[in-house]
């Protein structure tokens, strides 16, 4: 499927903001499963320095610094993606079980498997703990096919936890999430990443968008498309597949990836340091995805 | 021949011997008990040297020391945060021979870990090809994935390498730990060394010492060589500021090397490079010698709750626009971890293992290794695998049950965190303590640079022992003192025609070129503190003689005096509104204005916010003036007791110690200040602060109209503040006239202490400093400023001033507020342009959780 995706973030300072240093992930990365074939990025103001390069995990990573006084900082980043599909269902069944690719994480001497093992240890948002351990664990059985039980636990999020936009913030540690079972997109990816990495399978979180189909007979709202977060899960006989624990599926056509990283600490759309700003900046956020 | 057998006779002076202790590997000597050749000489001369002679050396090395400033931090010691750097005067000795030894060994780690580094930050083959655990990389919090690729020009990425090493058991060197994150120490060890050459001088010279000066030439010439540019480097050394442990060997290299020392806020990225901030703009940087640990360098990428970094530094480091040693991210070779894989990682990485051994490590991530350390508790001591971590080394028969269980917990719970060492016994050395010889264990600090093609290693390095005769944990935090270490020479060493004497080279380039503006504010600050501080010590002084004295004066006149104390020391509402009884018995704010350190104004806190700006500009400071201001420090610590008789009995000898040091600092300033920048502005903060303190004081005891005794105490007051009154009475005698008296405090320029001989010196110096557009002739608002206050006072009319008006002198009143304004105005306008002025930085995005991993 071909998209064009339009990420707009804009930020309203309560005081004037001297300069700045922004890192921005927000150029979608060229996958397996899709490349991105233009981006183009506008900043308002105009920036004194910027540069594109790839990251540690293989991202787009997008530096610019502004050194004139402003108010309002407006990142605009439009690009054409081209996306495939991943795997369909029924594949699930017949893949690689548990015990065997625990086993195999844990003897093969193959780099892939090697490197793949950073995506088990705890990082700076998701630690490893006992409660993710024990509701992980329903999901899993030695003999069932690993990404059959991941599919389980996908639905058992899915199922159990409430989507609330305004019930979390960044900041919100994964034992309130689980404790009020109620969260919104990054919250559930972590949750789910936890939980794996409790089983002992590496897997990373994946930031990007979905593109969201209006109801039948309606228009579709520019900018009602969201940004967008799942996991990516590591199977020694499959290798990375993508799951979405918010909507209950594989990764799709629908789903355009931007970064992935360990957490969303990776893969921040926009974090940067700027100088003066005041307090509460307002931020807003559209995203526009369109098929071309 | 066993020097402890020699029998003692009662006619000999005292001497020093040292005995091996039984069951204990020894420095000084061999498995067989006897001395070791190279330890004789230094062992008979300190024996004949005898323990009196030696006091009085130690007691020489710790005044040295103290007047160079030599301090070393330790955390938490409220009372005496900067303690003096503990140097003892035995030196730990190495042959020739044995270096030769131990020098091979270091270089072949540093060659190694350079290549161990590349691979971390690049290809990762060591975890491709299974030579080591992927986790013992990727579960480390020093590993900063945000510097993947980054390289240096040249063939080295790592600069410096720090090894700590003990003599184990079977009498073989032995590596306990590697320091590659910015490894302190090499400007201590030569502060040792400068300190030992000048207290045992010839015991010194007939060893026949290798020198560490080249070591220090090659670190100066290989942080050169990284730079880009192709004009002359502009290289810094970038400190976490004063309260760091560490900070005066910050300044104490920036000095000897001739570099900068800055902080993180003389620094800022703009349009993609590295620039300092200073008084004729910003000037480019290209090299940075590091001392703030990598993960504190750019909020941006890295922590983002540090104060201690640059925005965007790691960007510019990516593009190759500025070099960082070490770089970004080298922390991660300090990963105790990988000690116990050096074995398999030598070997891939220069195909054979390493000669110099490391200690036994156990980690806890192994299941085999975790086992044996949980079963082996009491014989280990159990390390957390990242310093930064907040946890301590433990050594596990310290602890209480509790405790202990909730170590294994831990441990069970996050192994990769965790790993184990043997406790080690380092061999002993003699260490001079209580007026004898004792053994103490000892550890080396060693420093390697890259240099060409390979590395240059100090010889010798920094020896620490501990306070105990069986202390396993030697650091400094735990109060370790320091030994200079000898690599003893076959025959004297050929000195270079390029070796510098390494005890009086200070390159001083610093002050020749542009100051960072920080520094130039603190020296700005300095002064006028320094100045505040004097003129109030003169006044209470004034008062406390005048009060105490053996004349009394009257009700009227002591009024005055307090009220001038209040004014000059702006230590509002003082005596300016005081009772009748307050002024009966005024010693209780007396006694605050001198000595509450809370009490903005009051002498001890103004002597604190100097001595604050004198720490953050220690750099340009000569070495006499860094002794007056710890003479300064002292005497602060010493204030309450001499205070403590109260202020009845005469209370200006306490105040006279305070006097003296600060007149001492002030004509240092003059006679061993270079005249650069950095002198221009203290002179200016001075001479700004004294002609605004002056002023205050002619118009608080001449303004009020009293009657002509009452008239004849205050300007008496006045003349003694100002220091005046012998002049005065040489000129005028005995007779006190209002008109005489400003003739000489406020318009004679002859005298250095009169009001216009302030603003003279003022606007010169005003007019000296850098300005923007120099092909303009319009005069800057600070020079209009100047120019205006100097011409003001110098057109004063006498007759004019002395005039009376409703109970007061209205015109000088007048007059004297208008100076008083300009001055302020000057020292505003010298704010706004030359110092900085930064708005406070936050986060877009604020990570709480980073912290916690």
């Amino acid at each position: 499927m071909k998209y064009r995706v339009k990420h707009i973030t804009e930020y309203l300072y309560s005081d004037s903001v001297s300069h700045c240093y922004n890192l921005a992930h927000m150029i979608p990365r060229t996958t397996r499963r899709q490349k991105c074939t233009r981006t183009d990025v506008q900043v308002s103001p105009s920036t004194s320095f910027a540069s594109k390069r790839e990251d540690y995990f293989g991202n787009m990573s997008y530096h610019f610094e502004i050194q004139r006084r402003h108010s309002e900082l407006e990142i605009t980043v439009t690009s054409d993606v081209d996306t495939k599909p991943q795997y369909s269902e029924p594949q699930l069944d017949f893949g690689m079980t548990v015990s065997d690719a625990r086993k195999l994480l844990a003897e093969s001497k193959g780099a892939e498997l090697l490197l793949a093992r950073e995506f088990s240890l705890t990082s700076p948002m998701v630690r490893a703990s006992d409660f993710l351990r024990e509701y992980a664990a329903a999901s899993f059985a030695e003999e069932r096919p690993l990404l059959s039980c991941v599919m389980d636990l996908t639905s058992r999020i899915y199922k159990e936890f409430k989507y609330c936009p305004e019930s979390t913030t960044v900041a919100t540690p994964l034992s309130e999430v689980m404790a009020n079972k109620r969260g919104v997109c990054q919250d559930f990816a972590h949750l789910q990443i936890g939980c794996l990495r409790a089983m002992g399978f590496p897997a990373k979180y994946v930031s990007g968008y979905i593109e969201t189909l209006p109801p039948p007979g309606q228009e579709k709202l520019v900018g009602a498309d969201a940004s967008h977060a799942w996991i990516s899960v590591f199977s020694p006989g499959e290798g990375w597949v993508e799951f979405d624990p918010t909507n209950n599926c594989l990764a799709g056509e629908q789903h355009i990836i931007t970064a992935w990283g360990r957490d969303y600490f990776d893969v921040t759309p926009l974090r940067g340091t700027i100088f003066g700003g005041g307090e509460n900046p307002v931020l807003n956020i559209s995203v526009d995805v369109a098929r071309v | 021949m066993a020097q402890n057998t020699q029998p003692t006779k009662a006619y000999f002076p005292p001497q020093l011997t040292y005995k091996k202790t039984q069951g204990q590997a020894e420095e000084a000597f061999d498995e067989n008990g006897e001395v070791r050749s190279h330890w004789t000489y230094l062992l008979d001369s300190i024996k004949t040297l005898g323990p009196e002679a030696l006091d009085d050396r130690q007691t020489k090395a710790r005044r040295i020391l103290r007047d160079d400033g030599a301090t070393y931090n330790i955390h938490g010691d409220e009372y005496t945060p900067n303690r003096t750097w503990e140097l003892d005067l035995v030196p730990s000795l190495i042959s020739s021979e044995e270096w030769g030894k131990i020098e091979a060994g270091l270089l072949e780690r540093a060659e190694m870990f350079n290549l161990f580094l590349r691979d971390i930050y690049g290809a990762r083959d060591l975890i491709r090809h299974s030579v080591i655990p992927p986790e013992a990389l990727f579960s480390h919090q020093g590993f900063l994935r945000a510097c993947q690729g980054i390289n240096l020009p040249g063939d080295h990425d790592l600069i410096l390498h720090a090894v700590d090493l003990v003599r184990g058991e079977d009498g073989k060197m032995c590596v306990l730990t590697d320091r590659t994150q910015a490894p302190s120490g090499a400007g201590y060890a030569l502060e040792n060394r400068t300190v030992m050459s000048r207290v045992l001088p010839s015991l010194f010279r007939d060893s026949h010492v290798h020198r560490l000066a080249t070591f220090f030439q090659k670190l100066r010439s290989k942080l050169a060589s990284l730079s880009l540019s192709l004009d002359q480097p502009r290289i810094v050394v970038l400190t976490p500021g004063a309260h760091n442990e560490t900070y005066f060997e910050h300044a104490y290299l920036a000095n000897y090397l001739g570099l900068h020392l800055v902080q993180s806020g003389d620094l800022m990225v703009r349009n993609g490079y590295v620039w300092m901030k200073s008084l004729d703009g910003l000037s480019r940087v290209d090299v940075i010698l590091r001392r703030v640990d990598d993960l504190f360098c750019d909020p941006v990428e890295l922590r983002s709750d540090s104060q201690l970094g640059v925005p965007s530094l790691l960007e510019v480091v990516r593009a190759g626009r500025v070099v960082i040693a070490n770089p970004l991210g080298s922390g991660i070779l300090e990963n105790p971890i990988f000690l116990k894989y050096l074995p398999q990682i030598s070997k891939a990485l220069i195909g054979r293992d390493l000669r110099l051994k490391s200690v036994p490590t156990y980690w806890c991530g192994d299941e085999k290794d975790c086992q044996y350390v949980l079963d082996n508790l009491d014989k280990l001591v159990i390390k957390p695998a990242y310093r930064g971590s907040g946890q301590r080394s433990v050594i596990t028969d310290e602890l209480t049950t509790e405790q202990r269980k909730e170590l294994v917990a831990n441990i069970k719970q996050y192994p990769l965190q965790f790993v184990a060492q043997p406790l080690m016994s380092a061999s002993q050395i003699p260490t001079y303590i209580d007026g004898k010889l004792q053994s103490r264990p000892a550890l080396l600090r060693s420093f390697a640079v890259a240099s060409e093609k390979s590395y240059a290693v100090m010889p010798g390095g920094l020896t620490r022992v501990g306070i105990e005769q069986s202390t396993f944990v030697i650091s400094n935090q735990a109060g370790a003192q320091s030994k200079d270490t000898w690599v003893i020479a076959s025959e004297p060493e050929r000195v270079g025609a390029q070796d510098v004497d390494e005890s009086a080279t200070t390159v001083r380039e610093a002050d020749l070129i542009s100051l960072p503006s920080r520094v130039v504010e603190n020296l700005f600050w300095m002064g006028r503190y320094a100045e505040r501080a004097e003129s109030s010590l003169r006044i209470l002084r004034t008062v406390f003689m005048m009060l105490n004295g053996e004349t009394n004066i009257s009700d009227v006149s002591k009024r005055a005096l307090l009220r001038a104390v209040t004014e000059v020391t702006v230590t509002q509402p003082g005596f300016l509104e005081a009772s009748d009884e307050m002024i009966g018995s005024p010693e209780e704010e007396l006694m605050l204005v001198v000595n509450d350190p809370n009490r903005m104004g009051s002498v001890r806190s103004n002597l604190n916010a100097m001595l604050n700006c004198a720490d953050e500009s220690k750099e340009l400071l000569s070495s006499d003036m860094l002794r007056v201001i710890n003479d300064i420090r002292d005497a602060l610590v010493e204030l309450d007791s001499a205070l403590s008789g109260g202020l009845t009995s005469a209370p200006e000898e306490a105040l006279d110690p305070f006097v003296t040091g600060l007149m001492a600092l002030a004509g240092l300033t003059q006679e061993s200040m270079v005249r650069g920048i950095g002198w221009r502005f203290m002179e200016m903060g001075r001479r700004l602060e004294r002609g605004m303190q002056t002023t205050a004081m002619i118009q608080c005891l001449l303004v009020p109209e009293v009657s002509e005794p009452d008239q004849n105490v205050l300007i008496q007051g006045l003349l003694l503040s100002l220091e005046a009154l012998i002049s005065y009475r040489r000129r005028y005698r005995a007779r006190m006239g209002v008109q005489s008296c400003l003739d000489l405090v406020m318009m004679d320029t002859n005298n250095p202490r009169s009001l216009l001989y302030q603003l003279e010196q003022l606007n010169n110096h005003v007019s000296a400093l850098p300005r923007v557009n120099e092909t303009r002739h319009e005069l800057t608002p600070e020079q209009r400023a100047a120019l205006e206050v100097e011409t003001l006072v110098k057109l004063t009319l006498l007759t004019d001033m002395s005039q009376r008006e409703d109970g007061a002198r209205q015109k000088l009143d007048q007059h004297l507020e208008r100076v008083t304004q300009l001055l302020a105005g000057i020292s505003a306008f010298i704010s706004d342009k030359y110092f900085d002025h930064r708005e406070s930085s936050q986060q877009l995005v604020q990570s709480v959780w980073e912290n916690n991993s």
